[in-house]
């Protein structure tokens, strides 16, 4: 018995208007940035503004040129306490979120006391975790984790909860085990959101390593800023604040080409519309 | 062989915040090994409920419900069900979807895989087992999930309004893989349906439910051979007992006269 099949899905695009399309993504926000930059280079040398106040991006470019030594030496601390802090934070998310996901005693118990955790002021935190932990490099981590744990636990339980009811009686039908439920059905449907919380806390790495930097610790480029701005070095305030950017943007990118490795299936990767 | 299902005196009650919904019953009713029965009814009579009862989706307040010598208090796991949505998880192939149920239970994949291929195929969907869902119209992936559900030679197949999202010719053109596909399997099906004319034209025997709480007004034994051509539904035999479904309907208020 063979049936012939009704439809197949179509391609969006042909690959012409698919490659025009991908060349005006890239052209139209750089186009943007030079824009912005001639208008910054422009009003600071028309108003000859002082460069302790606010330095020309042609100034900021030649420091990172000229500084670039120390400024690299600063990154590597801010970016491993970063990328440490997040991969705990991601872990601790991820585990916590699945647990409270999967059991209502663990949700009870935990849910109270991570709502009044996030709710108390991070920035607030940071006086104490210098009593507590001192100077140094597992400050800045535990900023780190504090900033990236809730958005990737609050993600990952509204994934892992939002499993279609009628999917999960269909797979109890088929005899499928509460173990077998999440790794095969939970998990996999949980990724979309599990991967908007792991971009969203990605950017917020950065953030936690420089604010950690700024009050409990001596290296990185949150300290940098610091001792730089004390001192009216604003053109290097500058750079460091733009290779923090960068990392963040790197960071950021960094967490989308995993997602549209781990996700392809997802509406949101695909390049072809469903069939009808 | 599959068993013979016996509801004896089955009702369903929801409690709710806002009081107490009698969906169903009681009904008593036996269900023959193999034959095809259609359950035909308004919305929120309880065919659906029914249904899940039968896989033991959930408990029946009063009443009991056996399958062969087992009495159903948990969900069955040796059956196939079909929903309205065909519930097919867009992270995988159209040919691991179908073999989601031999994963679950454990069963041999290489096996399973020739057992996969060959319903597809039978579906008329077999070329297409390396895609993904979602690159699939309506109609194939409804017929994927059909493959899902037999895959496993399950005792009863349960379909709740499979085809109810489907255009009219898709309907018809799955009318008649499912014919095939009960020919090829022999599984004792239940089909719950709004459509009068595919109650008919499916099953060797339609059960009109009545409005809530859903109660059986009529069992009509449906004789015509097998396999039956879709123009079977313009014969006046046909029309007779559409007609006869139709009447009761009016009578009762689900229709107006």
């Amino acid at each position: 018995m063979s049936v012939t099949p009704i439809e197949q899905g179509a391609p969006l695009a042909d690959e012409e208007s698919e490659n025009a399309a991908t060349g005006t993504n890239i052209a139209l926000p750089l186009l943007s940035a030079i824009i912005g930059l001639g208008i910054w280079e422009g009003a600071v040398r028309f108003f000859e503004m002082p460069t302790y106040l606010l330095p020309a991006p042609s100034l900021v470019a030649t420091i990172l040129v000229q500084r670039w030594a120390i400024l690299l030496e600063q990154f590597g601390y801010t970016a491993m306490a970063s990328v440490v802090g997040l991969a705990i934070g991601l872990a601790l998310g991820i585990g916590t979120g699945t647990a409270i996901s999967a059991s209502k005693i663990a949700e009870r118990m935990l849910y109270p006391w991570l709502v009044i955790t996030h709710a108390v002021p991070k920035v607030v935190v940071a006086p104490l975790l210098l009593v507590w932990i001192g100077f140094g490099v597992k400050a800045e981590i535990i900023f780190v984790i504090i900033f990236t744990f809730f958005p990737i636990l609050v993600s990952t339980v509204t994934g892992l909860k939002s499993a279609d009811p009628e999917l999960l009686q269909l797979v109890r039908s088929m005899g499928g085990r509460k173990g077998q439920t999440l790794l095969k059905i939970r998990i996999p449907g949980a990724l979309p959101s599990i991967f908007a919380g792991i971009k969203i806390s990605a950017t917020l790495a950065p953030v936690g390593a420089v604010v950690g930097e700024f009050v409990a610790s001596n290296k990185g480029l949150g300290h940098l800023l610091v001792v730089a701005v004390g001192n009216f070095d604003v053109p290097i305030a500058f750079a460091a604040v733009t290779v923090i950017s960068v990392f963040g943007i790197a960071i950021w990118y960094l967490a989308e080409l995993l997602e549209r490795l781990a996700i392809p299936w997802h509406a949101s990767q695909r390049t072809t519309i469903a069939g009808t | 062989m599959s068993p013979p299902v016996v509801f004896d005196s089955v009702e369903k009650i929801y409690a709710s915040s806002k009081g107490r919904i009698h969906a169903l019953g009681p009904v008593s009713l036996t269900f023959e090994p193999m034959a095809t029965t259609a359950i035909v009814g308004p919305s929120g009579c309880g065919k659906s409920t029914l249904l899940r009862l039968m896989a033991g989706l959930e408990r029946s307040s009063r009443g009991t419900i056996l399958v062969g010598e087992k009495r159903v208090t948990d969900p069955l796991t040796d059956v196939g069900i079909v929903f309205q949505r065909d519930l097919l998880l867009d992270w995988r192939t159209v040919l691991d979807n179908t073999l989601l149920p031999a994963e679950l239970k454990q069963l041999p994949r290489k096996e399973m895989v020739l057992r996969a291929q060959s319903l597809l195929n039978e579906l008329g969907v077999g070329d297409f087992a390396d895609r993904r869902p979602w690159e699939l119209s309506g109609g194939m992936r409804q017929r994927v999930a059909i493959a899902r559900a037999l895959l496993c030679h399950p005792s009863l197949l349960l379909l709740d309004e499979p085809f109810s999202a489907l255009d009219a010719l898709t309907r018809d053109q799955m009318g008649v893989i499912l014919q095939r596909a009960q020919g090829a399997e022999r599984v004792t099906t239940l089909l719950i349906t709004h459509s009068i004319q595919e109650a008919v034209l499916l099953s060797d025997r339609v059960l009109v439910m009545s409005g809530r709480p859903g109660r059986v007004l009529d069992d009509i034994a449906i004789p015509f051979p097998r396999p039956r051509p879709l123009s079977l539904r313009e014969s006046p035999e046909f029309g007779a007992i559409a007609g006869r479904i139709r009447t009761l309907f009016e009578q009762t208020g689900v229709l107006a006269a």
